[in-house]
């Protein structure tokens, strides 16, 4: 970690609130990108980062300076990730879906972007692969997206989510099994 | 020949693979095929591009989560060994004591029981006043720390600062009457004081904007309002605890 980190957390906490915002600045593009990532979502990813830098505010007294902030808040993001993918997905179990069409299954895309990224998902490809991760858990949806996307370690990603090693490399395993399957049968139907 | 497994593509694919893996992949034309496939569907999975966010959106995010964040006290290193065993110490002796002055309580309360009934309404009201100004000055203490550390070009902060400031006129009116009425000059100056700042706060003329909050930061740091309505504070609790006795005294 830069001693100039090290130097700004001391300060924050030392009761030097202000401090925090630059450490905020510094790293709130990364979280941004990471939690997008994750969600799939830009209106869900901003919440993200405004808990990931709340819950890390509240827990620097327990950050250890052997490894870096960003590295510390990076985690913290994917864990606030997590729980906001999780907190969805129990949403959309308790709404009644009765439309059965397959046709209705492959375009319904979650999405609060403005109209340049609508345009964007809106495309086929875009479609198909947001289809194809929600039939992932949320577990399975972060490691993925941490493997693939952001080209974490196995030792990283099991960090990043509080699991073992070999479980992250089992749920990487799992979602490209079902990635891959879900893409084969939206190919066929299109 | 044993072929490679789904998951040992996988592992290729992300360079965590075995050596023998590359070199099983050169002689096999089935395992080769169904690796091509792999590396189609998961090219098929590249992520989207992430929306941009301009060079600001870290300010940005600052200025939206700042006003969340409490007040941090300094961390306190942890206590020695023998610090502990003291620290342990003195807590017992405090409640040694503290078991000692209940049971002479309960003995000074029943002797008193029979002349303290008639007084029993007077210290309610009294109990009901000391918690209204506790509010009013925790109150009035949030929102002049807020003030204190509200950016001034912060659009944001400036409804909730005045709404709060409109609100807080109206119980300031009726503590500094209390105030008045039970004869305490230094309260009743302090929420004079913190009237001026709250009605300007609340009634600016065109409206709150940055150099009326830069103007309102430079005064109240300059009086020394917030440290006043600490003080205040501060005495609350002897008053209460005073009444409170008084009060548990006149009904058991």
């Amino acid at each position: 970690m830069g001693e100039n980190d090290h130097a700004t957390i001391q300060a924050v906490l030392k009761g030097d609130k202000e401090a925090y915002g630059v450490l905020v600045a510094k790293n709130s593009h990364s979280v941004f990108r990471v939690a997008f990532r994750i969600t799939g979502n830009e209106a869900d990813a901003e919440e993200v980062v405004q808990e990931a830098f709340l819950r890390g505010y509240r827990k620097l007294e327990r950050f250890e300076s052997r490894s870096s902030f960003s590295t510390w808040i990076y985690r913290i993001a994917v864990r606030c990730a997590l729980d906001k993918v999780n907190d969805r997905r129990i949403e959309e179990s308790k709404r009644v879906v009765t439309d059965s069409d397959p046709e209705f299954d492959t375009v319904q895309v979650a999405d609060e972007a403005p109209d340049a990224e609508r345009l964007l998902l809106n495309s086929e490809m875009s479609a198909v692969r947001e289809s194809a991760m929600r039939t992932l858990t949320p577990m399975e949806r972060a490691a993925f997206t941490l493997r693939h996307m952001e080209d974490c370690s196995i030792r990283e990603i099991g960090s990043a989510l509080g699991i073992d090693p070999n479980a992250a490399k089992q749920a990487i395993y799992r979602a490209v099994h079902k990635l891959r399957q879900r893409l084969a049968s939206l190919k066929v139907n299109t | 020949m044993k072929h490679l497994t789904e998951d040992e593509l996988i592992d290729r694919y992300y360079g965590d693979d075995r050596a023998n893996a590359a070199q099983h992949l050169e002689n096999c034309p089935d395992c080769a095929h169904a690796y091509a496939a792999l590396e189609g569907d998961l090219a098929d999975l590249r992520p989207v591009a992430t929306p941009l966010r301009n060079a600001s959106y870290g300010e940005q995010v600052w200025s939206r989560i700042s006003p969340l964040l409490p007040a941090r006290t300094p961390h306190i290193p942890a206590r020695s060994f023998r610090g502990r065993w003291l620290a342990l110490g003195s807590a017992a002796a405090c409640a040694l004591m503290l078991a000692t002055a209940f049971y002479a309580g309960r003995l000074w309360e029943h002797r008193r029981q029979h002349a303290t009934t008639a007084t029993a309404q007077q210290p309610v009201q009294n109990h009901v006043v000391v918690v209204l100004l506790s509010d009013h000055l925790d109150r009035s203490e949030r929102l002049l720390v807020e003030l204190k550390h509200a950016h001034p070009d912060d659009s944001q902060i400036i409804s909730p600062l005045r709404d709060e400031a409109r609100s807080l006129l109206a119980s300031n009116r009726k503590c500094r009457q209390q105030a008045e009425k039970t004869g305490d000059p230094a309260l009743t100056k302090a929420l004079d004081h913190l009237n001026e700042l709250l009605t300007q706060l609340a009634n600016q003329p065109g409206g709150l904007n940055a150099a009326a909050i830069t103007r309102l930061q430079d005064e109240m740091n300059g009086d020394g309002l917030l440290f006043e309505v600490r003080v205040l504070r501060s005495r609350i609790p002897t008053r209460q605890a005073a009444t409170m006795s008084h009060t548990k005294g006149g009904t058991v």
